[in-house]
């Protein structure tokens, strides 16, 4: 996922002079599941931003799920090649996640990016009716959306292998916003939330989305800097094998 | 404008040692007369150094066959595992789930595990090939993935 993530903001990035090529770790499977946390807004958008890059610069299939109806997409989108879905509730996601691996999911071909925006949304609701959950137990229900999309994840990947000896893994990418985050120092936000701790367990790499308020920001009359931080296991992983 | 920085955040993983110990395990269980696997005494004692009391727990899920490979058409595969009380618990073939209380206390919340003794029976079970074979439909797949098929 963060060689995606990383073509998405070496497309849409400044750079300034100094600054050096953006360059990410190659694919891999410490690379595949990514969690971006921060400003839900700019998350929601780097979100999108990652679905058409997948589409149409790589050239993969995308279902993106999202509580948010999406009002309107720009023309040269290709819609074919995404699919947005709009569960409502943590059950409805869990249950189309679940069923990406039937044939009608599958065919033509399976998709090579799973995105999910705006956990905190679906983790909110009470875990009634779900068989073995504590009601109400955000970290259980955290798990188990976690462990079924990078479980989704390696199924599909050995789906898109068995038609393709050498295509890309299955990718999954969320984001998530914890009570109170924004305005964090990037790298620190949200550490002591539980949710976050078990996603950490499933998502290898986090991708933090700070808002910068830079003296250098301000004096460069630049009214949105943003800063990044990709951390995680995935992270410490990827880099051993290179 | 954006900028980016990477900071490398390493965490210790003991299911290195863990996944030692599953190996093992496929190496070094025998035979015997009536075609059971039996693991050796050394291993078992490092099953208990590593895992503590739910090795021994694991163990006796193993002994009464208490786990099974589900399957379906699409080539999705889950495990059922029959928990001590009965109760069926679905876990994931590639990663860390179970629903059980334990899983959710012990691992989620207290980190004092890697694993309950559903998913250790699973590795165990998998290693001595102990693991029961069942076949279900794609959609009572996606039923059981997602937490919604009735118990």
């Amino acid at each position: 996922m963060t060689d995606i993530l990383t073509l998405v903001f070496r497309t849409f990035t400044s750079q300034t002079d100094g600054s050096e090529e953006l360059t990410g770790p190659p694919t891999s499977p410490a690379t595949c599941s990514a969690l971006l946390v921060g400003d839900a807004g700019l998350s929601r958008s780097v979100l999108l931003l990652a679905a058409v890059t997948a589409a149409s610069e790589v050239g993969v299939r995308v279902v993106f799920f999202t509580q948010t109806r999406i009002q309107s997409l720009p023309p040269c989108l290709q819609k074919r090649k995404i699919l947005f879905s709009y569960p409502r509730t943590m059950e409805e996601l869990l249950q189309q996640v679940a069923r990406l691996h039937e044939p009608t999911n599958t065919s033509p071909a399976p998709p090579s990016l799973i995105v999910v925006d705006g956990l905190e949304g679906f983790l909110c609701e009470r875990g009634a009716g779900l068989a073995g959950f504590h009601p109400g137990e955000q970290s259980v229900q955290a798990a188990h959306l976690s462990a079924l999309l990078c479980d989704s994840a390696a199924f599909l990947t050995r789906v898109l292998r068995s038609r393709s000896p050498g295509a890309d893994p299955c990718r999954v990418v969320a984001s998530f916003q914890s009570p109170g985050d924004g305005g964090r120092a990037g790298g620190e936000a949200s550490a002591a939330d539980p949710t976050l701790e078990v996603l950490d367990r499933y998502f290898r790499v986090r991708c933090t989305l700070d808002r910068a308020g830079s003296y250098e920001a301000a004096a460069g009359g630049l009214h949105e800097v943003w800063d990044i931080y990709l951390s995680g296991t995935g992270m410490a992983d990827a880099s051993d094998t290179t | 404008m954006l900028s980016i920085s990477v900071s490398q955040c390493r965490t210790s993983t003991c299911m290195d040692v863990s996944q030692q110990q599953f190996n093992r395990c496929r190496e070094e269980s025998i035979q015997d007369t009536q075609q059971q696997s039996i693991v050796p005494d050394d291993l078992l004692i490092a099953l208990k150094f590593v895992f503590g009391s739910c090795a021994l727990q694991a163990l006796d899920l193993v002994d009464h066959h208490s786990v099974t490979c589900l399957s379906s058409p699409s080539g999705r595969k889950a495990f059922q595992v029959i928990g001590g009380s009965g109760r069926l618990y679905t876990c994931f073939a590639s990663c860390h789930y179970c629903p059980c209380p334990a899983f959710a206390y012990s691992v989620l919340r207290r980190n004092d595990g890697l694993l309950c003794k559903h998913l250790l029976a699973i590795y165990l079970c998998e290693a001595v090939g102990g693991t029961l074979q069942e076949s279900v439909s794609d959609q009572q797949m996606s039923a059981l993935l997602s937490g919604t098929a009735a118990p």
